[in-house]
């Protein structure tokens, strides 16, 4: 079971209009890991979790999830299947509150009983949600909004829970809160693929990584190998020599 | 660093000055408008009281027969910010619907029994209701949903289209004069009392109006506020991305959404048939302008915002009509409301209840 893939991504070509964003990205999930894409700006990290969650559907190649062919589902399907995604610039409801914005993250959920552990769930990681459970979501501050946009991605209760540059624009302070919490939510036994321009903080909690350049994998290694890596150490970790 | 700060600081002061002196001025204009109105309808109220509550009474018929129209447009605004031109002649259709069976299938002539009236207007409802919000959603799913992803100008102009279109297809069905509905107790100025209080008369035709508008609002709010549908509705209104990653059939909530809009223009198109007795081709467009008025002036996308202002416009055509003191009359009526339209358009952009959005403010 351990090592069995939860998501595997075999040559996607994707495309925005007619410009070709990946042209032939191949990747695994495991069971119970927490992989990372890192790369530079433009370099297709959204645009893979878009290809997977059916925002934008790969032109070629096959996307398998839990041993269904995923690649042409629509994205609420795809919620159901089992995956949700915190996106990159949070994208809560900003007219809803909080509690409501963490209702929706529940909207394909039948099993009204449970939600009630999901929302203690969510509480308990986030504490100062449930202080601000009333709150209008747009009100709150980036760090809070972020919290809220992985509580409502939690609340499908996924297999395969997305998270799409969960530090972008956070203060120092949360940024460390962020990455503690996604390990905490990866030991409680949910499997995560992470996307970051953090890469050093990404590689620290991921089991293994992807380096994407301009829409192909350049590398693929496990985490602490890629943290070793001259090349990665150069490009994206910012050392100088 | 800090010097830099200072310099922009000191350009930046004498605009911001500037910038608030304007806002003060239009408010202290905006202030004195409302305050002259309001001591014209005083003075109208003192001099003839039951003139008064008369225009008052049917000034809010009248809004609420708006209100069913501009919630179409603000619901369709609000999931697609996309004005829906075209949503004036689905309400159009609505009253043809109706004319046609309350003369050809129910027959009926002036006056008739209460009896029959009543039937008449609960099959006209149904007919025009469901015919009306499916003729909306088939209109969304062949002219605008292919337009998803085009520029915003495109779907709009296609909107103008249909409305055309629209008014054509009434035109092959009915000709272009105007049909004629029976008068009944429900048309304006024949209703029987109800009840009256002093001099004003309460009467039926204003009462089937509210019995009407009433449960069908208290029904929307309904829907959008507490179903799972509505949710899906407010979600998709305010991040359809986000909304499909919460597994939302977005497609199919922006359908349901224009299937709810069309059944409002239908109810709506059923009220004005019997209430005023007679509905043309262009029907629509006119009635459609002054509701669209109305949603932008209540602030467009805002629920009770459609309502407000289909009641103040209502109230305002009304009182413009029907004061006798110093009133500009009915040949005003158009240039007030579009007045208004480009008074908020320019001073209030997000209306009166409407937030300040990035594309409102």
């Amino acid at each position: 079971m351990a090592n069995e893939a939860v998501l595997q991504v075999e040559g996607i070509h994707t495309f925005y209009g007619t410009i070709e964003v990946l042209k032939g990205i191949s990747l695994e999930v495991r069971h119970q890991e927490i992989v990372t894409l890192i790369g530079s700006n433009g370099a297709g990290k959204t645009t893979t979790l878009r290809s997977i969650n059916g925002l934008n559907h790969p032109r070629h190649g096959s996307i398998r999830f839990a041993g269904k062919n995923i690649t042409h589902e629509p994205p609420h399907d795809i919620v159901r299947m089992g995956i949700s995604q915190s996106p990159e610039g949070r994208k809560l409801f900003p007219r809803m509150s909080v509690l409501e914005n963490l209702e929706m993250g529940a909207f394909q959920r039948r099993d009204r009983s449970e939600l009630k552990n999901d929302l203690d769930r969510v509480y308990s990681l986030f504490p100062r949600l449930s202080e601000r459970k009333r709150q209008r979501a747009g009100t709150l501050s980036g760090g809070e909004q972020q919290m809220v946009a992985i509580g409502r991605a939690l609340m499908a209760h996924p297999m395969l829970l997305l998270l799409d540059e969960p530090s972008m624009g956070l203060a120092p302070i949360f940024v460390e809160r962020v990455f503690e919490t996604i390990v905490e939510i990866n030991q409680q036994g949910t499997t995560i693929l992470l996307v970051e321009q953090n890469a050093m903080m990404a590689l620290e909690v991921a089991s293994r990584g992807y380096v994407l350049e301009t829409g192909t994998v350049a590398l693929a290694d496990d985490a602490k190998a890629l943290l070793r890596n001259e090349q990665v150490r150069k490009t994206y970790l910012g050392e100088t020599d | 660093m800090k010097e830099a700060d200072l310099v922009t600081e000191a350009h930046v002061r004498p605009v911001k000055a500037r910038r608030d002196l304007g806002a003060r001025a239009s408010q202290a204009i905006g202030f004195l408008l409302v305050l002259v109105v309001l001591a014209w309808l005083g003075v109208n109220l003192v001099r003839a009281p039951d003139n008064f509550g008369r225009v008052l009474l049917i000034g809010v018929s009248q809004g609420a027969l708006y209100a069913l129209v501009a919630l179409g447009y603000t619901l369709v605004y609000g999931i697609l910010e996309l004005i829906n031109f075209a949503h004036g002649d689905v309400f159009m259709l609505g009253g043809m619907i109706t004319a046609t069976l309350v003369a050809q299938v129910f027959a009926l002539g002036e006056n008739p029994a209460l009896g029959s009236l009543i039937a008449a207007l609960l099959v006209s409802l149904a007919a025009a209701i469901v015919g009306c919000a499916v003729l909306n959603a088939a209109i969304e799913r062949i002219a605008y949903k292919p337009l998803r992803s085009a520029p915003r100008l495109a779907p709009l102009i296609t909107a103008i289209g249909v409305s055309f279109i629209l008014e054509n297809v009434a035109i092959i069905w009915k000709g272009t004069r105007p049909v004629s509905v029976p008068v009944s107790d429900f048309s304006a100025g024949n209703g029987r009392k109800i009840f009256s209080i002093g001099q004003v008369v309460y009467t039926s035709d204003r009462l089937f109006v509210i019995l009407i508008t009433v449960p069908v609002l208290i029904g929307l709010i309904w829907l959008v506020k507490f179903t799972r549908q509505g949710k899906a509705m407010r979600a998709t209104a305010q991040d359809k991305d986000a909304a499909a990653m919460m597994g939302i059939d977005v497609d199919r909530t922006i359908s349901v959404t224009f299937l709810v809009a069309g059944a409002l223009a239908g109810a709506g198109g059923v009220i004005f048939a019997f209430y005023s007795t007679e509905i043309s081709f262009g029907t629509g467009f006119t009635l459609g302008l002054f509701a669209f008025t109305a949603a932008v002036l209540g602030g467009i996308g805002n629920l009770p915002g459609a309502v407000l202002g289909a009641l103040l416009i209502g109230l305002i055509q009304n009182f413009n009509e029907g004061l006798s003191w110093y009133a500009p009359g009915s040949k005003w009526t158009e240039s007030l409301v579009f007045a208004i339209l480009i008074l908020i358009l320019v001073f209030r952009p997000q209306g009166l209840l409407g937030e300040r959005t990035p594309e409102g403010a």
